[in-house]
């Protein structure tokens, strides 16, 4: 590890404290004094992984129709009792979780802490709104499809994920969509939305007392628990060559997915960051220099882990002409072969360490990314101390990952995608 | 109980060898700085016939300087796990460094450098000039790019802001080293400044003074005054066939400096208009209408003639619809003062967004670079946060009037639609 160990790794960063609940829902919560504003963060374990078949697209539907009202404030009510006090707020729903966010000066963290917990544990579900809100999720899904590499994409992740919840797209599918009702909905909302399966994540300039007060007479502390579905299987990629033709691509796309350990495995996962690092982080990585700097057949080259809860990816994006495609796939092939053969100087190998550690300090600079970071730990079960993601790339040695994480990322397991212009 | 507000206070302020302005803050905490160095011109200064050379310079600027060749510079940059880019927008080209605090003295000395001495060669243009043209060419996939760089053309025609920062195609491809080389004695003469926040000691000045003594750089603090302004009878309405499911309306004009009376008053409608889930346009098209997902006001912080654009995206069939809806909308502003509650809400919201962009090193240095770089002053920020308090809707209203009187309309998506929105175009009083 190229750091003294005398220095502190996260510096001015103190420990994430945790409450537990009486009905199990956790609170966790990081002062970041200096911060202008706070950010409250609730988190679910209602992402499109859990939905059923019929389900398709609930999750993501069900996170706009959340800012659609609750039983106490009306349509538009919350938006503009956060906004009037200078706030703002916003949610994403992915593959495993959903989350509900809002930014708020230091002074109205309270009141927005009433006001989102009520939002999101009792929607209001209204039948007006929900065949309103569901135009505006298809006006969002066509949005996406004008969007060629969304396309591209998207067709990647069902080849090489089939009868895996992560081939498919978390918007849903338009014509499932066109058949939900509110009544399902508030299903899925009541089965998934329980005490054991959220938390709520505070970070910035905290008045903890305050705050905890108001938690206590709160929904998310009635809220009751609810029963653990059955896991859902691992994710299991699919190796694969295909080829697909798709209209208004102005450039060609390799697009090449391999599966990767879950998030639970942090060693792993850190290792993964570590490797994507070697090979496609920034212009002395081996494949932006090889490809794009060197043989320059690539616009540019991209190699992103996704971190996932039942199995992580990484997704290797490379923009070229059409033409050049076959060369770029062998020079991607030859810069793994030579990697795993040759392996890395010292001088790579600590490049590669700086620029993940760097990676995941910058990310928690303001309080949305702490509050993230900490919320979506908590909601996994993931107890650990900030540091210790930063410990466990000092825990890596270059020959380790040669021996235990390069063979992962072999192109031949890959699930690889060629996107052409139609 | 007074305080002074946080954009002012804290920073401390030099003038290096040569003139330039040296600003920082110490902001102590996750050991982390971030720097702009900030030099007035960008892609509006680009010469005729060689749009995207302000890009392109900007970008050879990573490739090499002082005694770090292409690789060596990548090497120390990367080796120390920062972030380091240079690039042009239409007022400023700016490099922009973030690390840990502990690199500072290894890696600030870069950006002067990168600014006086780049290397410039051959090679690594060919390379930087290739990879923006193939960036312009991949920027056609997207229906919003078609639909803005349509609208950007009819309001600011061949004017220093009528082209994307990344140049144009045919004269791009014509640069050559010369043409790139030649701009760089001239870096800096319409005012630089270098801003630094973060975990900072007061070693600056005895860090980077001695490098402008071996490479003298003559500059000053940016002035005020207007930047470039509009196309003079600017086009109304236009249209592009894409084979898309939606259509992209996008309904706009070039208004006034980010300096000027007026332009506070736009600020604040377009707080009323486009920011947050209470935005009015976010309500009557979105929630009300269902018509489209994403809907918003675009209005960059501009030193000439700003851009203030709407845009919606909807179904074609709706195109109609949409289109009269967001013309009733813009003609609303033209006739309505805003009601005391929206004036009190869009307030809130500008008040909300200064702390949303103070709250990492990099936004407050951005601020910062950005403020005293279009030549406003020290106290600008506070300074507008309590004018706009002041502000009553007549105001607005009148500031709407003078301004936004005759937007153009620019969309871009499939026949049928494009039909239908061009028809209730015409049909509108707007369009006369």
């Amino acid at each position: 590890m190229p750091l003294a160990p005398s220095q502190p790794l996260l510096p001015g960063l103190a420990n994430a404290s945790d409450q537990l609940l009486a009905n199990g829902a956790t609170v966790v919560s990081l002062s970041l004094p200096d911060s202008p504003l706070v950010c409250l963060d609730f988190w679910c374990r209602a992402g499109s992984v859990f939905e059923s078949a019929a389900e398709s697209g609930m999750a993501h539907f069900l996170e706009h129709m959340v800012f659609k009202g609750s039983e106490r404030l009306g349509p538009g009510e919350f938006d503009l009792r956060i906004e009037a006090m200078g706030g703002n707020s916003n949610a994403a729903t992915g593959f495993d979780d959903v989350h509900y966010h809002v930014l708020i000066p230091p002074e109205a963290a309270a009141e927005a802490l009433d006001l989102l917990l009520d939002l999101v544990l009792h929607p209001r579900l209204d039948a007006a709104a929900f065949d309103m809100e569901r135009q505006v999720v298809l006006e969002e899904l066509a949005q996406s499809e004008d969007q060629p590499d969304e396309i591209a994409l998207q067709q990647l992740l069902r080849l090489g994920c089939p009868e895996h919840a992560y081939g498919e797209p978390i918007l849903g599918q338009r014509e499932l969509l066109l058949e939900q009702t509110p009544a399902a909905m508030a299903a899925f909302h009541r089965r998934l939305y329980g005490a054991n399966r959220c938390v709520l994540a505070m970070g910035g300039a905290l008045e903890l007392e305050t705050l905890a007060e108001r938690i206590d007479a709160s929904g998310l502390a009635q809220l009751p628990l609810v029963e653990e579905p059955c896991r859902r299987p691992a994710l299991l990629v699919q190796p694969g060559e295909h080829r697909i033709e798709v209209p208004r691509l102005e450039s060609a796309r390799l697009l090449m997915l391999w599966g990767l350990p879950p998030a639970s495995q942090l060693h792993d996962v850190m290792g993964a960051d570590l490797l994507t690092t070697v090979l496609a982080e920034g212009r002395r990585s081996r494949l932006v220099e090889r490809l794009r700097e060197q043989l320059r057949i690539v616009e540019s080259i991209d190699l992103d882990l996704h971190v996932m809860e039942f199995g992580s990816f990484a997704l290797l994006e490379a923009i070229c002409e059409t033409e050049e495609l076959a060369s770029v796939r062998k020079a991607i092939d030859a810069v793994w072969y030579e990697l795993l053969q040759e392996g890395m100087a010292e001088v790579e190998w600590q490049r590669a360490q700086r620029l993940v550690a760097n990676g995941y300090r910058f990310g928690l600079e303001a309080a949305g990314g702490v509050a993230g970071l900490i919320g979506n730990n908590r909601l996994w079960g993931r107890h650990h101390r900030l540091e210790l993601p930063l410990e466990e790339i000092g825990c890596w040695s270059a020959s380790e990952l040669l021996q235990q994480a390069v063979p992962l990322l072999d192109p031949s397991r890959a699930c690889v995608l060629e996107a052409v212009p139609a | 109980m007074t305080s002074t507000h946080p954009s002012s206070a804290n920073w401390q302020h030099t003038s290096l060898q040569g003139g330039l302005p040296l600003i920082w803050q110490r902001r102590p905490g996750p050991a982390i700085v971030a720097c702009r160095l900030w030099i007035r011109g960008g892609s509006s200064q680009d010469l005729p016939g060689q749009r995207g050379a302000g890009q392109l310079l900007a970008g050879l600027m990573t490739r090499g300087c002082g005694s770090y060749g292409p690789e060596a510079l990548a090497d120390l940059v990367e080796g120390r796990g920062a972030a380091l880019r240079a690039e042009a927008a239409e007022d400023f080209l700016v490099i922009s460094l973030k690390c840990a605090s502990s690199d500072t003295s290894e890696l600030l000395p870069l950006l002067l450098s990168m600014a006086r001495q780049p290397w410039l060669s051959p090679d690594q243009l060919e390379l930087e000039r290739d990879l923006n043209l193939q960036s312009l060419q991949r920027q056609r996939e997207d229906p919003f790019q078609l639909a803005h760089d349509q609208l950007r053309h009819m309001l600011y025609g061949d004017g220093p802001y009528g082209h994307d920062p990344l140049g144009v195609d045919g004269e791009l491809a014509a640069l050559q080293t010369e043409q790139i080389g030649a701009l760089v004695p001239d870096l800096g003469q319409n005012g630089a400044l270098l801003v630094a926040c973060g975990d900072l000691d007061d070693e600056l000045p005895q860090l980077l003074n001695p490098l402008l003594n071996q490479c003298p750089w003559t500059t000053a603090p940016p002035s005020p005054g207007a930047g470039p302004g509009a196309a003079s009878g600017q086009e109304r309405f236009a249209c592009l066939e894409q084979d898309t499911e939606q259509l992209v309306l996008m309904l706009g004009t070039a208004t006034v400096p980010l300096g000027d009376p007026d332009g506070l008053a736009l600020r604040l409608l377009q707080a009323h208009l486009g920011m947050g889930m209470s935005s009015r346009l976010f309500v009557t098209m979105r929630e009300e209408r269902g018509l489209a997902y994403d809907v918003g006001v675009h209005m960059p912080a501009r030193r000439g003639a700003t851009p203030f654009i709407w845009h919606l995206s909807t179904s074609a069939e709706r195109a109609e619809e949409a289109t009269t809806a967001l013309l009733d909308e813009w003609q609303r502003v033209l006739d309505q003062p805003l009601s005391l509650p929206e004036l009190a809400l869009a307030k809130a919201k500008y008040r909300g967004q200064d702390a949303m962009g103070r709250q990492t090193c990099g936004q407050i240095a951005d601020r910062q670079a950005l403020v005293l770089g279009h030549g406003l002053g020290w106290s600008y920020v506070e300074d507008s946060l309590e004018r706009a308090q002041q502000l009553d809707a007549g105001t607005l209203l009148a500031a709407a009037r003078r301004r936004l009187s005759a937007p153009s309309l620019s969309i871009c998506g499939p026949a049928p639609a494009l039909t239908a929105a061009e028809l209730a175009w015409q049909r509108h009083d707007l369009s006369s």
